[in-house]
């Protein structure tokens, strides 16, 4: 015996279904709205930031040193003052970051309160404004020394970086299965073998990525320089003295009253642009391998 | 003097002798009083519904529960003389003479050949000829050495599955384990896989004391040579895999076994 089913409500039309279907059409379309704004803000600092930075990126500007207004000056010795101290940064933030990043994930159980206490402190790290942690430096390497340096800077953007490499070190070791580490401890490898050669290994693409994102917050970073390293109008490459930098010199040239000098600023300010881009899409590349 | 002990008697040679086990993940008593011989050079297979504890048995062989904390055992487990629930045994020693296989295939992240010099390397110092022969060895045993042998540089990633489960069966017999415990080791595989797994078993069987835990009621009855049948957290029969399949003595073996319950 068989039924055919019949409906209480058939075919008729729901006024409730047509009202959550208009609902739904202004949700998508403020939602497309409040995308299209974003795209619109970001590709208009793009296009000012190409219109007026291109004109002064000529190969002066990246063969020549800086100099006095009018003297046909360039940066070369802001970019290499930036890459040297972001590299240096880079150098110390690195093993701390990842050691500290190890810890938590391989030996921080949640029931450890060192390791809730270091991943806390290493979460506040990440959003204190920079300007702070560039007066710290300040206190602890530049005053009771009595002068500027390039290493305090570095120490600075290194204080900056080390969270994000925490974070993500400790994130990208946690997604490396359990079954990984029991595999590896069953064959009679340590801890810090299983650690070392398998967990670190498998998720070395995201500690990459990690590092790589560190690489590119700090590459931008002002605050902290302007009372560290300070910034340098002559070639240096002394870690014990004032070093010039992309950012500090952008900050110092902008607002100047000479044609040529915001003209390096913005050119200066494409420089820092197209870096990061770059290290961006190194991150994509790499992550894609991975 | 219970079955359990008559049947100790008879075994000529026991590899693994445990008495009074008990296991508690926490406050949870997930194993009571077990008491069960594994014969050298023997299959010995553990079955029971989810959640009876024969997993949990198998980990406690190697030590693996000491892992996490909060996990405890008690009672013996005689290998080689000594219990090796004691607090001060080498782990590193255990479990290279004590080797595991999982129910997941868990390729390290390296190449064929570094997935099986890894555990070799860790216990042992081969210069490069006898490593490449070791390699050859426990590959070919496991029946794999001709479908890998141009490619042992290649990422063990890009094995099959079924492969990958050879492979770390490989590795696993790499260090010259005397123990072999094998867990679920192919509930995630293919029956074309699975039957070369078990096929395998027959031929490892003359090296390695192996236990298996299975879900698998015809792998149990192929393989094993003894069974034993599990319920919640007690072993409540052992017996030759012939007679606990066609004369078990418990009636909840012969629900079961036949399917009634489990």
């Amino acid at each position: 015996m068989s039924e055919t089913f019949v409906s209480t409500t058939g075919w008729k039309p729901n006024p409730r279904a047509a009202r959550r279907r208009r609902a739904d059409h202004l949700a998508t379309a403020f939602g497309m709205l409040m995308a299209g704004i974003l795209v619109l803000v970001l590709a208009s600092i793009l296009w000012t930031l190409l219109s007026r930075g291109l004109s002064g990126l000529s190969a002066a500007a990246i063969m020549k040193p800086m100099g006095p207004p009018g003297s046909s000056s360039g940066l070369a010795n802001a970019i290499v003052g930036s890459l040297v101290q972001t590299f240096m940064a880079l150098l110390m933030a690195t093993p701390l970051g990842l050691g500290c990043g190890i810890y938590l994930s391989e030996y921080g159980t949640e029931t450890n309160k060192f390791a809730s206490c270091v991943r806390f402190v290493s979460d506040v790290l990440m959003s204190v404004p920079s300007i702070l942690v560039g007066l710290f430096v300040y206190q602890v390497l530049v005053a009771p020394f009595g002068h500027f340096s390039a290493l305090a800077g570095s120490v600075a953007l290194a204080i900056l970086a080390v969270p994000i490499i925490v974070r993500t070190t400790e994130d990208m070791l946690r997604l490396v299965p359990t079954s990984m580490r029991e595999a590896g401890a069953a064959l009679g490898a340590t801890r810090w073998r299983v650690t070392l050669s398998l967990c670190l290994r498998s998720a070395k693409t995201g500690v990459l990525t990690g590092i790589l994102l560190a690489l590119a917050r700090v590459s931008g970073e002002t605050a902290p320089l302007l009372f560290t390293s300070l910034g340098n109008q002559n070639w240096s490459f002394s870690l014990n003295r004032p070093m010039a930098s992309l950012p500090v010199t952008i900050y110092q040239y902008a607002g100047a009253s000479y044609e040529d000098w915001v003209q390096l600023a913005w050119a200066g300010a494409l420089l820092v642009t197209m870096g990061v881009l770059a290290i961006n899409i190194a991150v994509r590349v790499s992550a894609r391998r991975g | 003097m219970t079955e359990i002990d008559l049947q100790v008697a008879k075994s000529p040679e026991v590899a693994l002798a445990v008495r009074n086990l008990n296991f508690y993940y926490g406050e949870n008593h997930a194993l009571h009083d077990i008491s069960i011989d594994f014969p050298a050079r023997r299959v010995t297979a553990m079955i029971g519904p989810s959640g009876c504890g024969k997993s949990t048995l198998l980990r406690i062989f190697n030590r693996m529960y000491d892992l996490y904390p909060g996990q405890r055992a008690t009672g013996e487990v005689i290998f080689d003389g000594r219990n090796v629930l004691e607090r001060d045994l080498d782990l590193n020693i255990l479990r290279a003479r004590v080797g595991m296989v999982f129910q997941k295939p868990t390729p390290f992240p390296m190449s064929i050949y570094d997935n099986i010099a890894f555990g070799v390397r860790l216990h042992e110092k081969l210069n490069k000829a006898d490593m490449d022969a070791r390699v050859q060895d426990v590959l070919t045993r496991v029946a794999l050495w001709n479908e890998v042998r141009d490619r042992l540089n290649a990422p063990a990633s890009g094995l099959s599955g079924g492969q990958q489960q050879r492979l770390c069966i490989a590795r696993s017999i790499a260090t010259r384990p005397e123990v072999l415990l094998l867990d679920e080791p192919t509930s995630a595989l293919d029956p074309i896989s699975t039957a070369r797994i078990e096929e395998l078993l027959d031929e490892l069987k003359e090296e390695f004391t192996i236990a298996i835990v299975t879900h698998n009621m015809q792998q149990a009855a192929r393989c094993a040579d003894q069974v034993a049948f599990f319920y919640m957290g007690r072993l409540i029969e052992v017996d030759s895999a012939d007679r606990m399949f066609t004369n078990p003595k418990q009636q909840q073996t012969q629900d079961y076994i036949t399917g009634r319950f489990g």
